[in-house]
């Protein structure tokens, strides 16, 4: 028997997040790296520790190895209780036979006898793949009062972009009247955040439901939530103030680290665990001008930064120039390089007077700019030009 | 001999009455260096990347921040089931007037221990090595003692202890405090022994109220088979305030930074969640090494600045130590100093040391 947990959360993780292209190439989504020394994934565990939620499931399916290894046995997290913590669930082989996860509410139904070990009262299920700092003691008061079987956060989102997002549309007291799924002509700008608190007896009897139906593709957002919303259930949208973002694609990854460089936008790093690096304080040469930056440890600074983000042992030679960019660990630019407006994967090496990506300033026709992506563990050799928008997954060298 | 069949055993007030202010309200094994470290890192981190995976380190007195510091030991991946770190406090009474003493009043301790070997070693030895090799030397030697030395200049404020050895390493003659003219054998204060000569000898020397340490291993290297180590690589002993001060600016040096802080064997210590350093539009750094968790603002050149440091904009900050969590105000000028802990500089204030004469600020004060 283990220790009755009130909540047990649920990370969606196994999602390749195909859009984030080379980044993702190896590793799934939650494990990408993020804000210089940080993974996506610590965002909503820290959410969680910090929420008091002791039991955390991850969903893992696509490229699990490196996100198992870094969650390793969630110490980094507090996560390492005798009786409760973090554990990866990958799809098994069981009597019935062997699945993948067909979808967000089938990988939940595939672990009903994960979280019924726990016999919780609330099942927090979170994306493993946003950029947010959130009290979940508060969303789960809101539920308890509202007398809610589910409750999901919403964040008001400008009108032109309400029909990227599934919208919520709410009568005054914040319930749920219908759920509108990316709509052309959005009625409200409530979009919901992919976080949801069920009261997991009746979760687990939708859950069940949704199993047996042959025609469901095993959603939450497309089957389960409309659902429980057609069988009368009180469903309600919790109203979430602060800090939001989806890192699902290139620009918006690129715009989430750049918002740790701003000092208007309401995201700090306080509070945030993850694995640290066992490295020296960074060393900053002579003669080098840096604006606007976070530095990790490890780091060897000879060139010029200005709005860019260096994680943990990055080397930066003399003479080379770095601008609004995001250096994953490790990665080299060499002398004399000029990386602008890119995001440089683990190791990857930029070669001498190597030219990266490009100012939106400098690039005469808009449409051909956007962030320049250099894989993990790729050379890019001396001289090489980048151009802006381009997304490089092998080693390049000068045409001779 | 295998490494997981030693005990480390760590003197956590090396030198303490030397570094002066530094230890005033702590162990010299706990006093920071180089950003983000502790001195007994190094020791303790060479430790458990040679496998030496029983640690005991012994406080005298003032050793607070030290048990906060090693907390259970994971850090150093030094919190097992079968073995781990122990702060060996003095207990019931017990005195730990003097080494021989301390160790005596030990011997449960290393004798409880599943370990057949004892590595004593000092806390203020700046060097990364694998004692792996030393094990290997001790057996193969047949000694009953190795001594571990470095051929290098005296530190400012030690006693020195320097050993003559013939061409295989055999020890001939341990000096105390000779007089030395450039470089000598100096012993870093380390030795491995076997637990039952170790525990034999500890228990004569009280029986024959021999407490002088210096005196014993003089001694011993007399009656016993003793043998000579020298620690590969770069070495540093931090005997005062002084050295401390050169040791910290010497990082600035990339080599030295590759030798002491090695991919393979890292230097660990207690793990603190900040966010990567942010440099704020004003800043400027001129060859400087500075921590996660801090944010610039002002002017730094020269300088060392640990976890959660605050320069405020228009500060020119040069050639000082800084530790963790303080914080200077704006347009302050600052240099030659070692500002400590928790230290809150106002704005508008000028202070300066010498390049040799460093000042020391005391931890947690205020400057209005």
């Amino acid at each position: 028997m283990i220790p009755k947990q009130k909540v047990v959360a649920m990370v969606l993780a196994g999602g390749q997040g195909s859009r984030l292209g080379v980044l993702t190439k190896k590793l799934a989504k939650p494990a990408v790296p993020f804000g210089g020394k940080y993974r996506i994934i610590d965002f909503p565990l820290s959410n969680c520790v910090n929420s008091g939620i002791e039991a955390v499931g991850i969903l893992t399916q696509y490229q699990p190895l490196v996100l198992n290894e870094y969650i390793g046995n969630g110490q980094p997290w507090d996560l390492d209780g005798m009786h409760s913590g973090v554990n990866c669930l990958s799809p098994y082989e069981a009597v019935s036979g062997a699945d993948w996860y067909s979808g967000t509410a089938n990988a939940i139904y595939q672990n009903i006898s994960y979280i019924d070990r726990y016999n919780p009262d609330y099942v927090l299920i979170l994306s493993g793949d946003h950029i947010y700092k959130m009290d979940y003691n508060e969303m789960l008061e809101y539920h308890k009062k509202n007398k809610a079987a589910c409750t999901i956060a919403a964040i008001d989102v400008p009108k032109e972009e309400a029909s990227r997002f599934g919208i919520l549309n709410t009568n005054k007291d914040g319930s749920i009247y219908e759920f509108d799924e990316k709509p052309a002509h959005p009625k409200s700008t409530n979009a919901s955040m992919g976080i949801y608190i069920f009261n997991w007896k009746e979760l687990r009897k939708y859950l069940i439901d949704d199993a047996n139906d042959p025609n469901s593709s095993n959603d939450f957002g497309k089957n389960v939530l409309p659902t429980m919303l057609e069988a009368g259930e009180r469903m309600f949208a919790y109203p979430f103030e602060g800090y939001w973002k989806d890192v699902g694609t290139i620009d918006s990854l690129w715009e989430a680290n750049m918002d740790l460089l701003d000092p208007n936008v309401g995201l700090d790093l306080n509070q945030v665990y993850s694995r640290n690096p066992m490295m020296p304080p960074h060393y900053i040469a002579d003669g080098v001008k840096i604006q606007n930056s976070l530095i990790a440890d490890g780091c060897n600074v000879q060139g010029d930064l200005e709005f860019s983000i260096l994680f943990a042992g990055v080397t930066v030679g003399k003479g080379a120039v770095i601008n609004s960019s995001i250096i994953m660990p490790g990665a080299v630019i060499e002398e004399g390089a000029r990386v602008e407006f890119a995001i440089v994967a683990e190791n990857a090496v930029i070669g001498k007077n190597a030219v990266v990506g490009a100012d939106p300033e400098n690039v005469k026709n808009r449409d051909d700019w956007g962030v320049t992506v250099i894989g993990d563990n790729l050379t890019i050799g001396e001289n090489v030009v980048v151009p802006p928008k381009a997304m490089i997954d092998k080693n390049m060298e000068v045409e001779k | 001999m295998k490494s997981n069949d030693v005990l480390g055993v760590i003197f956590s007030n090396s030198c303490e009455d030397t570094l002066t202010e530094l230890t005033a309200h702590r162990t010299t094994a706990s006093v920071p260096i180089g950003g983000k470290y502790r001195m007994i890192d190094f020791v303790l981190s060479n430790m458990a990347n040679s496998n030496v995976n029983n640690v005991g380190i012994i406080a005298k007195s003032g050793f607070m921040s030290l048990m906060d510091h090693i907390g259970s030991g994971s850090a150093w991946d030094l919190s097992k089931k079968r073995s781990g770190v122990t702060i060996l406090p003095p207990y019931a009474g017990v005195n730990f007037a003097n080494k021989v003493e301390t160790l005596y009043q030990l011997r449960g301790y290393v004798e409880d221990a599943a370990e057949n070997y004892v590595l004593l070693s000092e806390s203020n030895v700046v060097f990364n090595i694998d004692y792996t090799e030393l094990f290997y030397l001790h057996s193969v030697n047949e000694a009953d003692i190795t001594l571990v030395y470095k051929n290098m200049p005296v530190p400012e404020k030690l006693t020195p202890m320097t050993i003559k050895h013939d061409n295989i390493g055999k020890v001939e003659k341990v000096f105390i405090q000779p007089e030395v003219k450039g470089n000598c054998n100096l012993w870093l204060g380390s030795m491995l022994v076997s637990k039952k000569l170790f525990l034999e000898l500890i228990t004569k020397a009280m029986s024959e109220n021999e407490l002088d340490f210096n005196r014993l291993v003089q001694k011993w290297a007399e009656e016993h088979t003793v043998f000579a180590y020298e620690c590969p690589g770069h070495c540093d002993i931090i005997s005062s305030m002084n050295e401390y001060f050169r040791f910290n600016m010497s990082l600035m040096d990339a080599n030295l930074r590759k030798e002491l802080f090695q991919y393979d064997r890292p230097i660990y210590t207690k793990v603190r969640d900040d966010a990567p350093c942010k440099y704020g539009l004003t800043s400027s750094v001129k060859n400087s090494l500075v921590s996660q968790g801090c944010f610039i603002e002002g002017e730094v050149e020269n300088c060392v600045i640990s976890k959660g440091v605050h320069i405020k904009k228009g500060a020119k900050v040069s050639n000082c130590i800084i530790m963790q969590d303080t914080e200077i105000g704006e347009n302050c000028n600052l240099s030659y100093l070692i500002i400590d802990k928790d230290v809150i500089i106002a704005d508008e204030k000028s202070m300066m040391g010498a390049d040799s004469f460093p000042i020391h600020i005391e931890k947690k004060s205020v400057i209005n």
